[in-house]
């Protein structure tokens, strides 16, 4: 089943990307060709096949004692930031009314 | 004196530790033909001057005080712009990131630093490595040395083509669907995709986690050997879960030939559709150069790779919708400013931030993991993945390598492909073997008799065999006399040592 306008616009809010009517209609278009593309991992029948997420499955990961280590300081943390406060960086209403002041 | 382009990685650190040369006279001549060459071309986003005299003169005080100097000492380096430098902005090609100064620096890129290589600059590269052409850097397209009116190819099309131009003598690229051999191929320069794992990621920004593999560039297979010895020799990197041991001398059995080994191909891949008959000619005449030195091709099937472009373009973007999440607007790039709530910032920033295909590919992420969606699409294409991965299996048990096209055709024109999803398939002899993990590698074989554009061809082996697919490049490269080749129009153009 195609996907619609007011589908795309509904993946692109939960992407938080905002879209134009144009763009709109374009990555409307895009979506459709893209998932008819896909198609073959629709019909593709792997009955009992087992997933392999990640290519080095069967080795082991790299792990280590769970010890506090330096990390990133927090000036660079901090730098490429456009509001902060103290330790913090700063945002706008979560909730809703009003923006930085 | 000589060009410093006509100087292999080891001749260049050689001249250098016997003071032929000093580490800063190569340094600013590669500056010097950044400064020729690059205005055309386009590769470097940025030229980092002042890191790479300031690591030269290191180099050069530690041979003043009679100290030995790293195998890498003096030799030319660009990194994608997707590696932290700091000292540097990492822009990803990207709008988002366009202020974006680097917090640290990448295992990778300090590896090869340390190795006494200079960082020249950052190369331009397809908006978050989204892209086969590098024509969507929102700073602008990168040329094709060998013809500025085609593209390098791409993710990483600043990285080959700055080492096709001669500008420098290595780069690092990043390849999660291709991004590493395709843009060599296009270009005429080696390019190689380590087994996931072989190199740490940390540093890169994300892609697609489990595809994603750092590798590099050289217009010989001895430098990318080189290059990859600076590269795993410290072992693995405790700041990337996956990185893993790779204690191998990747230089040891670069001379070693090939006799007695066997090369699979691949009928089907071969004779697939959109394929030109310049890389079928250019497989045959690989396939020949190896027989030649003793090497036995055999017909090896890969069932299932077919279904490799599909689970591609289910998983990568799965994975760069999630990995892309984190731009925001808050901590680093783009904000929007003057909006009332996070939300809206976020959605506004995203949406001024990211090109088209950045957000073309995540939202066809968002869309194939979302409810009723996900078992359709995503698990299945990870059960597509044990498939493919078991095909390698099996072949791998009949032939040492692999003998691939490493692209369908040599470079195309700018605008030449304009559907999103034709171009995907740029990739389609590469994306396998990221969905599988193993190695592979793209050697040119030399200008194609019609295109007059480089010709190449891909090897691909075992995981973490990568040192064999080096032996079977460097056996290709002897027969193709295609060593050292700096695009006929940027040769000798600036760069002399003086």
């Amino acid at each position: 089943m195609a996907l619609s306008e007011y589908d795309v616009r509904a993946i692109a809010e939960y992407a938080r990307i905002g879209l134009d009517d144009e763009e709109l209609r374009e990555m409307t278009a895009y979506m459709n060709d893209a998932v008819a593309m896909l198609q073959p991992i629709v019909d593709f029948d792997p009955a009992g096949v087992e997933p392999t997420f990640h290519p080095i499955g069967d080795l082991s990961d790299v792990m280590r004692a769970d010890e506090v280590r330096p990390g990133l300081e927090l000036e660079p943390a901090l730098e490429n930031a456009h509001a902060t406060e103290g330790r913090l960086f700063r945002v706008p209403s979560i909730l809703g009314t009003g923006g930085l002041s | 004196m000589s060009c410093f382009d006509e100087l292999s990685a080891a001749e260049i650190a050689r001249g250098v530790a016997a003071g032929e040369f000093s580490a800063e006279e190569v340094a600013r001549a590669s500056l010097d033909a950044i400064a020729a060459r690059d205005g055309e071309i386009h590769a470097l986003l940025q030229v980092t001057e002042e890191l790479a005299l300031k690591r030269a003169r290191e180099l050069d005080e530690m041979r003043a005080r009679g100290e030995k100097l790293p195998p890498l000492a003096g030799v030319p380096l660009s990194v994608k712009d997707n590696m932290n430098l700091i000292g540097s902005r990492t822009t990803c090609g990207s709008r988002m990131l366009e202020d974006y100064e680097s917090p640290y620096t990448a295992t990778c890129v300090q590896r090869m630093v340390d190795a006494g290589c200079l960082p020249m600059g950052k190369a331009n590269m397809d908006e978050f490595a989204f892209g086969s052409s590098t024509e969507t850097s929102y700073f602008g397209k990168t040329a094709n040395p060998w013809d500025t009116a085609r593209v390098p190819g791409g993710s990483s099309g600043g990285s080959a083509a700055s080492v096709a131009s001669g500008e420098v003598t290595l780069s690092l690229g990043s390849d999660t669907g291709g991004s590493i051999r395709q843009p060599a191929a296009f270009c005429g320069v080696v390019g190689l995709k380590p087994t996931y794992g072989a190199v740490s990621r940390y540093g890169i920004v994300a892609f697609g986690s489990s595809l994603d593999q750092v590798g590099p560039f050289g217009r010989r297979v001895e430098d990318v050997a080189m290059a990859m010895n600076a590269l795993v020799g410290p072992g693995a990197d405790p700041m990337d879960s996956t990185s893993q041991e790779c204690p191998v001398d990747f230089l040891e059995h670069l001379e070693d030939g090939v006799e007695g080994l066997r090369v699979g191909l691949v009928p089907a891949l071969c004779e697939a559709e959109g394929i030109s008959g310049e890389v079928r000619g250019a497989v045959r005449a690989a396939a020949k150069a190896l027989e030649d030195q003793g090497a036995q091709t055999i017909e090896v099937e890969l069932p299932h790779i077919d279904d490799s472009i599909a689970a591609y373009y289910v998983i990568g973007p799965c994975e760069a919708f999630s990995n892309l999440a984190r731009f925001d607007g808050v901590r680093y790039g783009y904000q929007e400013p003057g909006c009332a709530t996070l939300a809206e910032q976020s959605e506004k920033s995203r949406a001024k931030g990211f090109g088209a295909e950045a957000k073309r590919r995540q939202m066809l992420g968002a869309y194939l993991l979302s409810s009723g969606v996900y078992d359709r699409y995503y698990y299945k294409a990870q059960q597509a993945r044990t498939l493919i991965t078991r095909s390698y299996a099996a072949a791998f048990e009949r032939a040492d390598v692999l003998l691939f096209p490493s692209a369908p055709r040599t470079a195309f024109k700018f605008g030449e492909i304009s559907s999103p999803t034709e171009m995907y398939l740029s990739d389609m002899f590469t994306i396998s073997s990221n969905i599988a993990g193993n190695g592979s590698i793209s050697v040119p074989v030399g200008p194609g008799p019609e295109s007059g554009m480089p010709l190449a061809v891909q090897l691909q082996g075992p995981a973490f065999k990568d040192r064999r697919l080096l032996t079977f490049a460097r056996a290709i490269e002897r027969a193709f006399e295609a060593e050292g080749a700096v695009a006929p129009a940027c040769a000798r153009k600036g760069g002399e040592l003086a």
